[in-house]
């Protein structure tokens, strides 16, 4: 019963769905195409429901009847698919369509005649189904059908190999949704000739008909895309769900338990079922993955490219990270085997691959007056292998040798303004379709923009590099201004060493020592030494110092002790602090963690902010610099007591070149490079107060990091 | 002709016991101080024939010093002996303006600052 009612099921289903799609053709279509369409549709509404009215009816005489109407819709089927693609492509013999037509009438009147021509019989199949046993004229209009079918599908085939962009598309899926449809139907004849095979197919047709449907009425790629993706799995999976369903059932019945009847079946059926649960999330992603490979790589989503890149890469300032993500996507996206860029390097005058993916030669540089840049430099067009093959273009064995090394297809110039800054290289789409005028009018533009990007990233990185120049000049000049408190610190250790010493000989050869014992002598020449050697460390202790802030940053993280630091950049400010009458005091919390910085960075931000300090007091004040821990964050705030930053100034604070100090007192690159260094560090630098006339207090916070390097 | 009576004045005591040692042990009359502002009070009772002192010294700045010790009777010679160093132009100021010498330190010959002291004295 349950076989019987599947094929009425299946019958009323076509019926529903063949109805609706005419209806939407009816509604939306505009063309010619789409009554055509509808009648097509109409025929296999027809005969849907003359499968049903056969699948419900239990009377012998009644079934006849209702074979011959289902076979209305068999007979002008292939009537309305060839009128259909006469009227989509330009393949069609219109002659062998008049032919069509006039064959249809003729089986069409023969038919409804009472005579066994075309009918014969009635036998019972699958125990329940009343199937008809085939006249004569049927082998002849069974030939016929198939040959009509085949030569539609042919003529759309040849159409579809010649056509380009969204059309082939579309005729593509017209294809496949057809084969799909038809080659379920096709099932219903088996059965004619006695090959006993359960109608199942009849299901796919419904899926062909909405496939085609919005391959005609709406040519919009991406939603057909969507749909046709998803049907295909649906219809694949409906499939194999019912091949699991019927192959054990039927073995087991068969074999196994052929005498245990009814419980047998049921034995089968749970079997089956058990199988269908457990494959059915495995079928269902085998099957996407198969429909993607296969069928989607053909056509990738201008939609997902386009949001990729604007979102994703153009907006990456760093150029290494931006020409690979754009290979990286490119390839990904446009499903090509390969993918490179290359770059221009002026001094050179040549182009080197920056980043690339399956190129047989990564080695590989093109210089400026190689062919092809003159080609791309003069045209500022593309490079089709596939277009210079077919145009018969002459190759040159030098360009030739440059496209194998690429692994290129599609050769594009990345120009800005009038120069060629980069080349963009693309290798063959992994579906081995050819490159259409649809992807060059989405891949130029997007080659202009990275062109863009590009010029953008490398004026960030020289901004970088100026940047950071314009630190370390700043910082020279803050040493030539401390040149007071250094000269302090080496002279005068120098100066008490040298003078001890000197002192000493002079006294001997003056006779000063003539009345002291040799062990006298001995004891003053040992407190004299012990004196020289904490002098000259006291010396090579600021020269260190000195030495290690004057270098340049490594840009590496490590963990800094904040009480140490303050120490050391004391020792460079110290001197001039005192002399200036200003106190200065330290307070930091006990067990304070060391945070994880680059080190002289680090030296750098504290001694810009106590000497800005000691600046904002001029003479005679009080510097007090606190670091305590605050949850994950370690503050460290540089007070003082100076003149305060008046509201106007505040904005302008940190940009570049603000001061408000004196000419020759600081470039005003002092605030702005603190906040630059203490960003790069992963903290924060702002003003927490400040009071004209009372003073200022700066925080600087950083995170406490467990470990983890990190570049700065 | 007795020794010239010094005082010596430098924030570094180290330093300024190099040269109280020196010139004490040849028979000079010399009294140190490492404070500017103590040093000046020294001069006053002391009145000395020379003054060593440093430049740049917490509290009290060398053209201070040299103003102030031009504006006693009688007034001191002053020999700077100092670290600091802005390419010469503060020291050729100090000349200028009437300091009798000026010594860079580490000074380069004790018997050379001793001979200047007593030229500074008879002069």
């Amino acid at each position: 019963m349950i076989r019987l009612n599947l094929f009425a099921v299946g019958g009323l289903v076509l019926t529903v769905s063949c109805l609706a799609v005419m209806l939407v053709n009816i509604v939306f279509g505009r063309k010619k195409v789409n009554l055509i369409w509808s009648l097509f549709n109409l025929s296999v509404a027809i005969w849907g429901f003359g499968a049903f009215m056969v699948g419900i009816s239990k009377n012998p005489q009644n079934v006849l009847l209702w074979w011959k109407v289902n076979h209305i819709g068999v007979i002008w089927m292939p009537v309305f698919i060839l009128h259909t693609v006469y009227l989509l492509t330009s393949k069609v013999n219109k002659k062998i369509l008049i032919f069509a037509y006039i064959q249809a009438t003729f089986f069409q009147l023969i038919e409804f005649l009472p005579t066994v021509l075309f009918f014969k019989d009635l036998r019972l199949v699958f125990s329940s189904l009343h199937y008809v046993t085939l006249g004569i004229l049927y082998h002849p209009f069974f030939l016929l059908w198939i040959s009509l079918v085949v030569y539609a599908h042919v003529c759309v085939y040849r159409e579809y190999v010649t056509s380009v962009g969204l059309k082939k598309l579309s005729l593509l899926y017209f294809l496949v949704g057809s084969v799909l449809g038809f080659s379920g139907g096709f099932t219903n004849f088996l059965i004619g000739y006695k090959v006993d095979i359960l109608p199942y197919g009849n299901f796919t047709i419904p899926i062909y008909c909405i496939m085609v449907t919005y391959a005609i009425i709406r040519h919009h790629l991406m939603d057909i895309e969507i749909v046709i993706k998803k049907t295909l799995v649906f219809a694949g999976l409906l499939a194999s769900v019912f091949a699991i369903l019927v192959l054990p059932t039927l073995l087991i019945q068969e074999y196994v338990f052929r005498s245990a009847g009814a419980s047998g079946r049921l034995i089968g059926s749970a079997l089956s079922g058990i199988i269908i649960i457990l494959s059915l999330r495995r079928m269902e992603n085998f099957l996407i993955n198969v429909t993607d490979r296969h069928l989607f790589q053909k056509k990738y989503d201008y939609r997902e490219l386009l949001r990729t890149f604007t979102s994703e890469v153009l907006t990456v300032v760093n150029l290494d990270k931006l020409v690979n993500l754009t290979v990286d996507k490119l390839t990904d996206i446009v499903k090509v085997g390969s993918s490179a860029v290359l770059l221009l390097d002026e001094e050179k005058q040549q182009f080197d691959l920056v980043a690339f993916r399956n190129v047989k030669d990564p080695k590989m540089s093109l210089l400026r007056l190689d062919g092809v840049v003159t080609f791309l430099e003069q045209t500022h067009g593309y490079l089709l292998k596939k277009e210079l093959i077919d145009r018969k273009v002459y190759i040159p064995p030098s360009i030739q040798e440059i496209i194998d090394k690429l692994n290129a297809e599609l050769i594009i110039p990345m120009v800005l303004h009038t120069d060629v800054i980069g080349i963009l290289s693309l290798g063959k789409k992994k579906s081995d379709e050819d490159y259409t005028q649809d992807d060059l009018d989405i891949l130029l533009p997007l080659a202009r923009t990275l062109a863009i990007a590009i010029s953008n990233a490398r004026l960030f990185s020289e901004l970088g590099k100026a940047q950071a120049e314009a630190a370390q000049r700043e910082k020279m000049a803050v040493i030539g201004t401390l040149s007071a408190g250094i000269n302090h610190e080496i002279c005068n250790p120098l100066g008490i060493a040298r003078g001890q010493c000197e002192a000493f000989l002079l006294n001997m050869k003056d006779g000063l020592y003539n009345n002291k014992t040799s062990g006298e002598l001995l004891t003053k020449a040992k407190e004299i030494m012990a004196k020289v050697i904490k002098e000259t460390d006291r010396a090579t202790a600021i020269t260190k110092k000195l030495s290690s802030f004057a270098k340049p940053a490594k840009g590496e993280a490590e963990f800094v002790n904040i009480d140490k630091e303050i120490d050391d950049v004391l020792g460079l400010v110290g001197y001039e602090l005192k002399l200036e009458k200003i106190e200065f005091e330290k307070q930091i919390e006990d067990g304070l963690p060391d945070i994880f910085v680059d080190r002289k960075q680090l030296q750098e931000v504290l001694f810009n902010l106590i000497r800005n300090a000691g600046q904002a007091i001029g003479e005679k004040g009080k510097i007090t610099v606190t670091a305590r821990q605050d949850e994950e964050k370690v503050l460290i705030d540089v007070k003082d007591t100076g003149s305060g930053i008046p509201d106007d100034k505040l904005k302008e604070l940190f940009n570049p070149f603000f001061t408000t100090k004196e000419p020759g007192k600081g470039t005003g690159l002092g605030l702005f490079i603190v906040r630059q260094v203490v960003e790069k560090n992963g903290g924060k630098i702002y003003l927490k107060e400040t009071r004209v006339g009372d003073g200022t207090t700066f925080t600087v916070e950083f995170p406490i990091t467990v470990s983890e390097k990190r570049r700065v | 002709m007795s020794k010239p009576r010094i005082v010596a004045i430098d924030d570094e005591a180290e330093f300024i016991d190099v040269i109280k040692n020196y010139f004490e042990l040849r028979g000079y009359d010399i009294t140190v101080a490492v404070r500017g502002t103590k040093g000046i009070e020294i001069i006053r009772e002391k009145k000395p024939d020379v003054v060593l002192t440093d430049l740049k010294m917490p509290g009290i700045d060398g053209d201070e010093v040299l103003s102030l010790l031009r504006s006693m009777d009688p007034s001191p010679k002053v020999i700077f002996v100092t670290a600091y160093d802005d390419g010469g132009k503060t020291k050729a100021r100090l000349l200028k303006t009437g300091a009798y010498a000026y010594f860079d330190k580490p000074v380069a010959s004790l018997r050379e600052l001793e001979e200047t002291v007593n030229k500074a004295a008879q002069s």
